[in-house]
């Protein structure tokens, strides 16, 4: 442990270099800023960036994509929250309580809780990662893909039932959602999938374009012509956008086990941040005193997945950095711009270069708090933001989100997935899906092929293995307590009412 | 009402079986192998088989009484098709695939905006246009010349 708080010192004095803070600094505000444009995620703007690392050395270059990941998470819950257009998929989980509380005027508030959740996970998952490094290692050599396939298959089902509606319809859309990720070339045997003869399929359907479509086009679908005009308020003070000190008080403990969540999660490999939002949010819905609320503008669906997301970030680079695998596609292409700069990931990569490693820890607390001295007074901005009228904003954003998904990977044919899924995203919402599980399974889906595959190729075809392994036993027995619990919930609905009106008739039949 | 729901869920539920029948049937297409060695096809199939099942559970569900959580957000009214809106906005991102390949960035990003603006029925031709300008001078600043986007000002393909 001393060794470790010397390491952080060293980290310090390399982030806090001119040279480094600058390429820092830059990163953070441009994320930030990107972030904040619907159609924009972290996936694009690194992308977009990716160029300018190659004539810089790795320190400031992993620190430059760094500070564009998180300062795109805040971003994107500004987005997620005030425009119901999540630019990163884990966000796709603050939308369902984050626009509804703009939708009622506590939109400035909703954003202040994020900032708060954000800055404190954060906080937390650098203490973590600081303490704990050296042990977590160890845990994550011990998951092979049973135990993977395992975890995923419970963050399939845990984001199945808890999305708004039936869980039946969730489960639905989660297996549509393992159906888009289907389509593609199959990695084990290289196989075309599901592309119709369209060779710009090969490569599968684009996260981006799955995202925006989904949630941004089919929500413009929906909603054209049909927005009633909110009357503005008059005053919009800066106490309008502090959260009041009730909802404060309400999403400290969320955001304490949102943190739980995020850290735990974060130190699996083969995790993203998009089961651990997922996750988080079904927590906070399973223990609530009040589940109807959700969906409808709950802090604590806000706060929750806020902080686990942004632990889960800091956490995640360990398994990214020192094994190599990336919880998602964000960390895969920081994993590609190191390589590309020639530095091995792996678990020898802390040994060998300290400066990167501890450098990035410190720079993720520098970039927090600019990211927070820099949203604070911007929350106003913001908010003023939806003061556009939807007529404007909604043609501004459908460009945005056609030039964001081009810019991903140069291709236009992504733009068309876009409108495609936008109406198919209309369609499901009009007959009262939810869209979020499609994002989720889309996400998991491959790997969770891939490791089902490995794990049955390892145990020669045997299904017991997944209750041998322990560790796997146990994510299963999550699972299928989940599934029986919403049995249970159906059960108690249905059925318990007609007993009782069995009942009535055969009491009002005796008088 | 209730007549009405119940409908919903039934078009949702044989959505879902079709939409799983599909994926199982073009699944069954390719190799589906042993469980011990599992082709391409496998999972595609399980999914498949799975949303059928789910379909029929939604469809034999469908005669819940209730409120079903999903209402529409709250500011949305539950009026009738919007087929301009609808156009319209498909339409803007048509136009900016087909006009990007073949116009370039400037017009593409202008007919997008344009033609989008105008699925609402509050913009008129000219605020539309004001509106496309705005964005066009906003687009080419920002992405084009800030950053790098691939996409020629101008292009004939």
């Amino acid at each position: 442990m001393p060794h470790s708080l010397t390491d952080l010192w060293y980290g310090f004095t390399v982030a806090l270099q001119p040279g480094n803070l600058m390429w820092s600094v830059f990163g953070v505000l441009i994320g930030n800023l990107i972030g904040v444009l619907p159609g924009m995620g972290a996936l694009t703007t690194i992308s977009m960036l990716l160029p300018l690392t190659y004539v810089i050395p790795p320190v400031p270059a992993v620190l430059m994509l760094a500070g564009i990941f998180y300062g795109s998470q805040y971003g994107g819950a500004i987005g997620a929250i005030l425009l119901n257009l999540p630019s990163h998929p884990p966000h796709a989980v603050t939308c369902l309580d984050g626009y509804p509380m703009t939708l009622a005027g506590r939109g400035g508030a909703a954003l202040g809780i994020t900032m708060m959740s954000s800055f404190f996970a954060a906080s937390f998952g650098i203490l973590v990662m600081i303490f704990v490094s050296p042990l977590l290692v160890q845990v994550a050599f011990k998951f092979g893909p049973t135990e993977i396939c395992a975890i995923m298959l419970l963050g399939l089902i845990a984001g199945a039932t808890m999305s708004r509606g039936a869980p039946l319809k969730g489960l639905a859309m989660t297996l549509f959602g393992l159906l888009c990720g289907a389509v593609g070339t199959d990695v084990i045997s290289g196989t075309l999938r599901y592309n119709f003869s369209m060779t710009e399929l090969a490569d599968g359907v684009e996260l981006g374009a799955l995202c925006m479509g989904l949630f941004g086009v089919a929500d413009f679908l929906m909603s054209i012509n049909r927005v009633k005009v909110k009357p503005t308020n008059a005053h919009v003070s800066m106490k309008d956008m502090r959260p009041t000190r009730n909802e404060m008080k309400k999403a400290f403990w969320p955001m304490i086990r949102g943190t739980m969540v995020g850290t735990l999660f974060g130190a699996m490999p083969g995790t993203g941040p998009t089961i651990t939002t997922f996750i988080a949010y079904a927590i906070e819905r399973k223990i609530a005193k009040d589940p109807t609320r959700f969906g409808h503008g709950a802090i604590e669906g806000v706060a929750s997945p806020e902080a686990a997301s942004h632990s889960k970030t800091q956490v995640d680079f360990i398994p990214t950095m020192s094994l190599g695998i990336p919880g998602d596609a964000v960390m895969a292409l920081l994993l590609g711009a190191l390589i590309i700069k020639g530095v091995q990931p792996g678990p020898q990569l802390i040994t060998e270069h300290p400066d990167i490693f501890w450098g990035l820890i410190a720079s993720f607390w520098i970039g927090n708090v600019l990211l927070v001295i820099l949203n604070v007074p911007m929350i106003g901005v913001w908010v003023r933001m939806l003061r556009v009228p939807y007529k404007f904003l909604y043609p501004t954003a459908l460009l945005f989100i056609c030039i964001g998904v081009y810019t991903t990977k140069n291709s236009l044919f992504d733009v068309g997935e876009v409108a495609v899924l936008g109406v198919l995203g209309a369609v499901f919402l009009a007959l009262e899906f939810p869209v979020s599980p499609i994002v989720l399974g889309f996400v998991l889906g491959p790997m969770l092929e891939e490791n089902f595959r490995r794990a049955m190729l390892l145990s020669h075809g045997e299904l017991s293995v997944f209750v041998a392994h322990p560790i796997s036993a146990t994510f299963l027995g999550f699972s299928l307590l989940l599934l029986l619990g919403q049995l249970y919930a159906y059960i108690r609905k249905v059925r318990l009412p007609r007993v009782r009106a069995r009942g009535n008739v055969l009491a009002n039949s005796r008088h | 009402m209730r007549f009405l729901r119940v409908r919903k869920d039934h078009a949702a539920a044989a959505l879902i079986a079709a939409i799983g029948a599909c994926v199982a049937g073009l699944g069954l297409t390719y190799q589906m192998g042993t469980l011990n060695q599992m082709g391409a096809g496998f999972m595609p199939v399980v999914y498949g088989v799975l949303m059928v099942i789910v379909g029929a559970a939604i469809g034999l569900t469908a005669r819940r009484p209730s409120e079903s959580s999903t209402a529409p957000l709250e500011t949305r009214t539950a009026t009738g098709p919007e087929w301009r809106g609808w156009l319209c906005i498909v339409a803007s991102v048509v136009a900016f695939v087909v006009l990007g390949s073949h116009g370039g960035l400037v017009p593409a990003t202008f007919v997008c905006v344009f033609v989008a603006a105008q699925g609402d029925r509050n913009n008129t031709w000219r605020s539309s246009s004001a509106l496309a300008a705005i964005v066009l001078v906003f687009t080419v600043a920002v992405f084009h010349y800030g950053l790098q986007v691939q996409l020629p000002l101008f292009q004939w393909l």
